[in-house]
């Protein structure tokens, strides 16, 4: 979508449809039992913003893997990598407290693909696409490792998205967990680089495209897409650890244009529902925007 | 320049080479080791002209080039398109592996970046013998990884005890430990081929 299509719209418009999401948003935030839920919402069809508690941080999980994403293509950009670049396989990596070596566990990676490359080579693009639609923590950690966490923060303030952002290491380094020095992220804060990627302006319209085709591969669907009509197409990534869940992603329906939705969760360790409550949200929210229930 | 049947590698003498390839060479210079011992560099290298060749080139009856010079983005950018030049004591490394492999009796796997790599290879901090060509990290042999201690351990010992004068790398996380591979090298050896005047 270009910057001519973009609506422009009165924000009193629109506004007391806000205020009965905002409130709708409340209740299920209740009946879910979780912690916390922050919401971010920029609908490019109405206009529509929405945010609730969307500047509160939350540990990123693996929605950390959007930003990093953008740091690689920012290497691409720049011409320090190349898409068919190739990346040695190992699982070592240092850890941010005092540089101890650490693997990432075979098992929390969704299949096996980048862990049975071990010690061979794997291109950029297939770890890239490894990272967010299979979520590999080995691909993350390896991506990682070559273009560096400075290189990624310095990519976000370039592109002024470092407010809702805090990259500190990579994924699975359990002693910087210990020490609560993880990566932090709010729902404004992934929302301002989906809505970026889903504008096309980042880097490039052809780069944005890429990098949303590697979104739209996301194999994880319980969250946003799962109560979404089945023409919806969703480029998203999920997050989950034993307390956060969550989802981000932009949203294409047909016969309108998309809308960019973030939703994130702190829970209790033993309180189920999460997906099921992202889930809830997403419905709710393409309901209310696009004024039909589903079965429409 | 050599004489061995099925050998067509050229051997070029690296203060000949364009600008960016001795830079990122280093070709006869000294380079400190991480005791602060100062290392002559490799100045002659066998020219590889293609990936084709370098999957044909056999240095042993069971390792081919392209073994030995699989590189990844740390490499220096002028040595990861070709052609690539790899220092001519690389064949050393390559009957010393084949012996290991007999002893071991299955497939010796070199891993990425484990082969030859050049000074300028962001892993390269120090000397180390893997800018000689002479040094080989090994992730798996037949179907069982290096990543533990009792591997890595059994293997090690297999090697010295089979090709006198070979470093291995002790087991441990700590720098100059290796904890998912075996690392073996021959040390800093340079090979002159006798018909280049040095």
């Amino acid at each position: 979508m270009t910057e001519k299509e973009a609506p422009v719209k009165d924000a009193t418009e629109s506004a007391p449809r806000e205020g009965a999401l905002q409130k709708e948003i409340e209740r299920i935030e209740k009946e879910s039992g979780a912690k916390s839920i922050a919401v971010a919402l920029k609908d490019f069809e109405t206009g529509l913003e929405l945010h609730y508690n969307s500047d509160r941080w939350f540990h990123a999980a693996s929605t950390i893997k959007v930003p990093i994403l953008l740091g690689v293509f920012a290497a691409i950009d720049r011409g320090d990598l190349l898409p068919h670049s190739r990346v040695h396989v190992r699982n070592r990596f240092l850890s941010v407290v005092e540089g101890i070596p650490f693997r990432v566990e075979s098992g929390r990676d969704a299949n096996s693909a980048v862990h049975n490359a071990i010690g061979k080579m794997m291109r950029v693009d297939e770890l890239a696409y490894h990272m967010i639609t299979t979520s590999s923590n080995l691909a993350t950690n390896l991506l990682l490792a070559v273009i560096g966490p400075d290189s990624v923060n310095k990519t976000l303030a370039e592109l002024k998205l470092e407010d809702g952002i805090d990259l500190k290491r990579g994924v699975e380094d359990e002693l910087a967990f210990d020490k609560r020095i993880n990566n932090m992220v709010t729902a404004d804060g992934l929302l301002k680089i989906l809505v970026m990627l889903a504008e096309g302006k980042a880097f490039s319209p052809a780069l944005s495209r890429r990098m949303m085709d590697i979104l739209h591969g996301q194999e994880f669907n319980q969250g946003i897409p799962a109560r979404l009509p089945k023409a919806a197409r969703v480029a998203h990534k999920t997050g989950e650890i034993s307390t956060v869940a969550h989802d981000a992603g932009v949203v294409y329906l047909p016969k309108r244009k998309p809308y960019v939705l973030v939703v994130l969760s702190e829970w209790d360790p033993d309180v189920s529902g999460r997906s099921r409550t992202i889930a809830t949200i997403s419905h709710t929210i393409y309901e209310a925007l696009t004024q039909r229930p589903m079965d429409e | 320049m050599n004489n061995s049947p099925n050998f067509p590698l050229r051997v070029v003498d690296g203060l000949t080479l364009p600008a960016d390839y001795r830079k990122a060479l280093r070709p006869g210079e000294e380079w400190k080791d991480a005791n602060g011992f100062p290392r002559q560099l490799p100045r002659y290298f066998y020219e590889v002209p293609s990936w084709d060749s370098a999957m044909k080139v056999e240095l042993a009856t069971h390792f081919l080039l392209w073994e030995f010079i699989q590189v990844d983005v740390r490499e220096a950018p002028p040595l990861r398109t070709f052609p690539r030049y790899v220092p001519c004591a690389i064949t050393l490394l390559a009957v010393c592996l084949e012996r290991f492999r007999e002893a071991v009796g299955t497939l010796v796997h070199i891993s990425a970046n484990g082969g030859y790599r050049s000074p300028s290879h962001r892993f390269s901090k120090n000397a180390t013998p893997h800018a000689w060509g002479t040094a080989a990290n090994i992730y798996r042999i037949g179907d069982t990884y290096l990543d533990n201690r009792s591997a890595i351990e059994r293997f090690s010992l297999i090697a010295r005890e089979t090709l006198p004068g070979i470093w291995t790398r002790p087991y441990g996380t700590p720098t100059g430990y290796a904890e998912d591979h075996l690392h073996l090298d021959l040390g800093y050896v340079l090979s002159v081929p006798r018909d280049v005047k040095s």
